[in-house]
C-alpha cells in the first residue's frame, strides 16, 4: 500500500531540494499509476476466485466482490465429490474432482518426466555426438516439432480406437494411451529446447572427464546432466503446463467422467451449473492452480531467463 | 563420480538388459495378440523393431553409440507423430464419416444384417443364450415342431433330445454348454445382437432380447459376381457409386455406405460448396483477424507497460512484476473458465461491478471483443517480460546519440528504439501469432465458438479454425465428418507452416542445425 500513498503525496511535494532527492516520486506519480491499474487489471481475476472461493453464497454474483462471510465449506464440497446442496436433487450428481485431481498429476507429471528423459538423451546425441544421417534427423525434428500434434486429433482418434480393439490397455479411455500421445506431441519440443541448451554447455567439459576414461554414459550423467538441471526443470514444467491445459485430445480419447483430466473434469462441471456452483468450482480452480504456480515461481528465474534469452542477443 | 561408476559398471549394465529383457517381453506378448487377431504384418514389425534395438544397445560398436540415446526419441515421435500426421492427410483424402465408417465387406455385410425382416412364414424360437468354449451360442426350442437346435455363427445344428434339459419350452441345461445366467446376461447386449445364424432358404436367425429368436429373410441380396445389391420385393439394383456408398439408377443410397478414397472432394467441399465454404471463409477471416489483434495489443500493451515501469529509481519493481506476471503463471484453461464468469452478462463480476449491461457472450460482436480481451490478459505478462528484457538489450549510446542530434523523446522512440525492438522480437511475434491461431481453449472455454447465427452451420461467430475443426470432426450434431475434418486440419497446417517458415528465414533456428 506505500505504493498508493506515496503517489498521492507526490503531486503537492515541491521544493527543488526535496524534488532531487525524491524525484521518482514528484515526476514518476503517473508510472505508479500506470503500474496501479496494470496491476489491477491482472489480479482482479485471481481474487475475484479466491473471495467466490470462501464465500458461502454458492452461485454467481448473488452477492458483491467481497464477500460478507469465510468459508471452507465450498472446498469441502468440491473435494467431497458431490457439491450440490444437501437435500436437492443436485446433491446426487458426481463430481469426482479427486480423481481430475489424481489423473491430472499423474498425465500431466508422467508425461513431463518421461517426455524429459527421452528428449534430454536425444538432445545429447545430436550436441555431442558426429554422425552419418544427424543433419537430416535434426532437420526433420525441427519440422516434427513445428506440428501441433492437435491437429492430427482425427487420426490419432481413429488410431487410438482401433488400437484399443487389440490393446485395450491403451486404448479410447485409458490414461495410458493418453499419456502417449502426450509424450509424443512434447517430445519434439523437448528435444529442440534442450539440444539448444547443451550446445551452449562448453565441450572442454565433457572433454576434460573423457581424458580422465570417462565413456559417453558416464559424461551424460556426470558432466552434462547436473548441469542441464534448471533447464531440464523448466522444459519439465512447460511440457507438466502443456498437458494440463490440453482439451482436444483429453476430451475425445477419455470417455468415463472418473478418468477425466482436470481440464475436461472441470470444463463438464462448469458447463453444467455455471451460475449456481459458482464458489465450488472457484475452490476447484484454486487447488487445481497451487502447484503450477508455486512451480512457476520456484523456477521463475530460469523461467524468465528461457524467455527472455531470445532477444538479449 | 562413484554414483557414476556404480550406474555404469556392471550395475548399469545389469538396468541395461533388465529393461531390455523387460521390452523384449512385451512385444512378444504383443506380438503373440496380433497374431491371434491376423494381424501378421503388425506383428512382423514389432518383432523386427525390437530385434534392432536389442541390436543396438546389446553390439559392442562404437557407431552404435549416438542410436542408443535417440532410438527412444525416435520410437515415440514416429508412433504418436509421425504416423499420425501421415494418417491424417490420409484421412483428408477419405470420405470416413458417420455412415462410412466401415470397410467395404463389413458394409455389405452390414447392408444384408439391417435389411433382415420377418417374412410371414418365418418361425420362431424360444432361445438361450450359453457358452461354448468361451464362443456365445443360441440354444433354440422350435416354438412350433419342438424340435431342439444350436445355433452359433457357422450355422444351425440340431441338439439331441437327451442331452439338454427342457423346462416350460425353454432349454434351462445342455450337456457341453454352459448356460448364461443372472449377471453374465447382463452386458451382452451387443454380442447377441450381433449373432446372426445363418439358416436354411438364404434365411438367418437372430435374438430378440434375451429369450427369443426369430427368422429373418434379406430384402437386399448381394452378388458377389457383379458387385451389385438387389431389392428382392421391388428388383431395384444398386451398385457401387464409387463414392462409397452402393446407389440405385435413381441415386438412392443404401444405408451404411463404407470409407473410401474420394481425390480432393473434402478440399473442394471445403473451396466451392457454399454450406461449408461461407462458414469456412467467416472462420478463416476472424481466426486471422483474432491472432493479429491479439498479438498487436499485447505486444502494445507489454511494450508501453515495459517503458513506464523499466525505470530503474522506481520503487517495488520486483513485487509489481510479480504481480503482472501472475496471469502468466496460472493455467490459461482456469483462467479462461473464470473469465467465462466474470464476463457472464447477468451475474457477471464485470457488468455487476461496472454498472453495466452487455451482452460480453451473447452478442457476436462483443463476443469477439470478449475473446481478444482475455486473450489479452492472458498474454500481455509474456511480452511485458519480453519488452523489457529487449529494452535493456538496446545500447543506451544508441538513444543518446539521436538525442544528442536534437530528436524528441517520440522521435527516438519511433526512429530509434522501436524498428531495434522490432528485429528482435519480430521472430517471438510470428511465434505468438502461431500460437493464437490454433487457441482452441481461448475460445472454446468462453463461449464454445457461439454465439450461433440463424444460419445451418455449426460454425458460430468466435469458433476459428482449429475449434471448426473439432466440431466438424467430434460435434454431436450433424455427425463425426471426419474426413472433411481432416482436410481442414491440412488448411492449418499449411498456413501455420507458412507463417514458421517466414520466422525461420528471420531467425538462426536453422543455422544451429548445422
Amino acid at each position: 500500500m506505500t505504493t498508493l500513498d506515496q503517489t498521492e503525496a507526490a503531486p503537492v511535494v515541491r521544493t527543488a531540494e526535496v524534488r532531487r532527492r525524491k524525484s521518482s516520486f514528484a515526476s514518476d506519480w503517473w508510472r505508479y499509476l500506470v503500474g496501479l491499474l496494470a496491476i489491477a487489471f491482472a489480479v482482479f481475476p485471481i481474487l475475484y476466485v479466491i473471495s467466490s472461493a470462501f464465500n458461502p453464497v454458492d452461485s454467481l454474483g448473488s452477492t458483491g466482490v467481497i464477500p460478507e462471510d469465510l468459508t471452507l465449506e465450498n472446498f469441502r464440497a468440491i473435494l467431497s465429490g458431490s457439491p450440490g446442496e444437501e437435500g436437492t436433487s443436485e446433491e446426487a450428481i458426481d463430481i469426482p474432482y479427486k480423481n481430475w485431481y489424481v489423473n491430472m498429476i499423474f498425465v500431466s507429471g508422467s508425461t513431463a518426466l518421461l517426455s524429459v528423459f527421452f528428449g534430454v538423451i536425444a538432445a545429447y546425441a545430436f550436441a555431442r555426438f558426429r554422425f552419418r544421417g544427424r543433419r537430416m534427423g535434426m532437420l526433420s525434428l525441427l519440422l516434427i516439432q513445428m506440428f501441433p500434434t492437435f491437429l492430427a486429433v482425427v487420426a490419432i482418434y481413429l488410431i487410438v480406437l482401433r488400437v484399443g480393439d487389440i490393446f485395450p490397455a491403451v486404448g479410447l479411455d485409458t490414461r495410458l494411451g493418453l499419456i502417449l500421445v502426450y509424450l509424443g506431441g512434447v517430445l519434439g519440443v523437448n528435444t529442440w529446447l534442450m539440444k539448444g541448451f547443451l550446445d551452449s554447455i562448453p565441450d572442454s567439459l565433457d572433454e576434460s572427464a573423457r581424458v580422465d576414461g570417462a565413456t559417453p554414459t558416464q559424461v551424460f550423467w556426470a558432466v552434462i546432466l547436473p548441469l542441464a538441471a534448471p533447464v531440464l526443470a523448466v522444459v519439465g514444467l512447460i511440457s507438466y503446463i502443456f498437458s494440463i491445459n490440453e482439451y482436444i485430445i483429453a476430451s475425445v480419447l477419455i470417455d468415463s467422467t472418473d478418468k477425466f483430466t482436470m481440464t475436461v473434469g472441470l470444463y463438464s462441471f462448469i458447463n453444467d451449473k455455471y451460475a449456481q456452483q459458482w464458489g465450488t468450482f472457484c475452490a476447484g480452480v484454486i487447488l487445481a492452480a497451487i502447484p503450477v504456480v508455486i512451480l512457476f515461481f520456484f523456477l521463475q528465474r530460469y523461467f524468465t531467463e528461457g524467455v527472455t534469452g531470445a532477444v538479449k542477443g | 563420480m562413484r554414483a557414476v561408476g556404480f550406474f555404469s559398471g556392471p550395475v548399469g549394465f545389469g538396468i541395461k538388459i533388465v529393461l531390455l529383457a523387460l521390452l523384449n517381453a512385451l512385444v512378444l506378448w504383443a506380438a503373440g495378440v496380433l497374431v491371434a487377431d491376423d494381424k501378421w504384418i503388425a506383428a512382423a514389425l514389432a518383432l523386427a523393431a525390437t530385434a534392432l534395438i536389442d541390436f543396438v544397445y546389446l553390439y559392442p560398436s562404437r557407431r552404435l553409440v549416438p542410436l542408443k540415446y535417440l532410438v527412444p526419441g525416435v520410437v515415440f515421435l514416429v508412433a504418436f507423430v509421425l504416423i499420425p500426421i501421415v494418417s491424417n492427410a490420409n484421412i483428408a483424402f477419405t470420405n470416413w464419416s458417420t455412415g462410412h465408417n466401415l470397410t467395404k465387406d463389413e458394409a455389405i455385410v452390414a447392408i444384408q444384417e439391417v435389411s433382415l425382416v420377418a417374412p410371414a412364414d418365418g418361425k420362431t424360437y424360444a432361445a438361450t443364450p450359453a457358452t461354448q468354449d468361451g464362443e456365445l451360442v443360441l440354444l433354440l426350442v422350435d416354438e412350433v415342431a419342438g424340435d431342439l437346435y444350436v445355433g452359433s455363427e457357422d450355422g444351425l445344428e440340431p441338439l439331441p433330445a437327451d442331452s439338454a434339459t427342457v423346462e416350460i419350452g425353454t432349454i434351462t441345461a445342455a450337456e457341453g454348454y454352459d448356460v448364461l445366467q443372472g449377471n453374465e446376461l447382463a452386458g451382452i447386449d451387443t454380442e447377441l445382437a450381433a449373432l446372426v445364424i445363418p439358416a436354411a432358404d438364404d434365411r438367418f436367425i437372430r435374438a430378440e432380447g434375451l429369450s427369443l429368436a426369430v427368422e429373418l429373410q434379406p430384402t437386399l441380396e448381394y452378388d458377389a459376381q457383379n458387385d451389385t445389391f438387389t431389392n428382392v420385393e421391388t428388383g431395384t439394383v444398386y451398385s457401387d457409386n464409387g463414392e462409397g456408398s452402393y446407389a440405385s439408377a435413381a441415386g438412392e443410397a443404401l444405408e451404411p455406405g463404407w470409407r473410401t478414397h474420394v481425390g480432393f472432394q473434402n478440399f473442394s467441399t471445403v473451396l466451392t460448396n457454399p454450406l461449408y465454404r461461407d462458414p469456412f471463409v467467416r472462420v478463416f477471416v476472424w481466426t486471422f483477424a483474432y491472432a493479429a489483434i491479439s498479438v498487436f495489443l499485447t505486444f502494445a500493451l507489454g511494450l508501453f507497460l515495459a517503458i513506464v515501469l523499466n525505470k530503474p529509481t522506481l520503487k517495488l519493481r520486483r513485487i509489481q512484476r510479480a504481480l503482472l506476471v501472475l496471469p502468466f503463471a496460472i493455467p490459461a484453461f482456469l483462467s479462461v473458465l473464470v473469465w467465462r464468469g466474470l464476463l457472464n452478462d447477468e451475474f457477471g463480476a464485470i457488468n455487476q461491478t461496472l454498472g453495466l449491461d452487455i451482452p460480453w457472450l451473447f452478442d457476436p460482436a462483443w463476443a469477439r471483443v470478449s475473446c481478444i480481451l482475455v486473450n489479452v490478459w492472458l498474454g500481455f505478462p509474456y511480452f511485458f517480460l519480453v519488452n523489457t528484457a529487449a529494452l535493456q538489450a538496446i545500447p543506451a549510446e544508441l538513444q543518446e546519440a539521436a538525442r544528442v542530434d536534437g530528436a524528441s523523446s517520440l522521435q527516438v522512440f519511433r526512429r530509434v528504439t522501436l524498428p531495434l525492438l522490432l528485429v528482435v522480437t519480430a521472430p517471438l511475434l510470428i511465434a505468438s501469432f502461431a500460437f493464437n491461431f490454433n487457441a482452441f481453449n481461448n475460445i472454446y472455454f468462453l463461449t464454445e465458438g457461439g454465439p450461433y447465427g440463424v444460419e445451418q452451420s455449426i460454425a458460430g461467430s468466435t469458433d476459428i479454425l482449429i475449434s471448426y475443426t473439432y466440431k466438424l470432426a467430434f460435434s454431436a450434431g450433424q455427425g463425426a465428418q471426419y474426413g472433411l475434418a481432416a482436410a481442414v486440419s491440412i488448411f492449418i497446417f499449411f498456413i501455420v507452416a507458412g507463417i514458421s517458415a517466414v520466422g525461420f528465414w528471420r531467425t538462426k533456428s536453422l543455422e544451429t542445425v548445422r
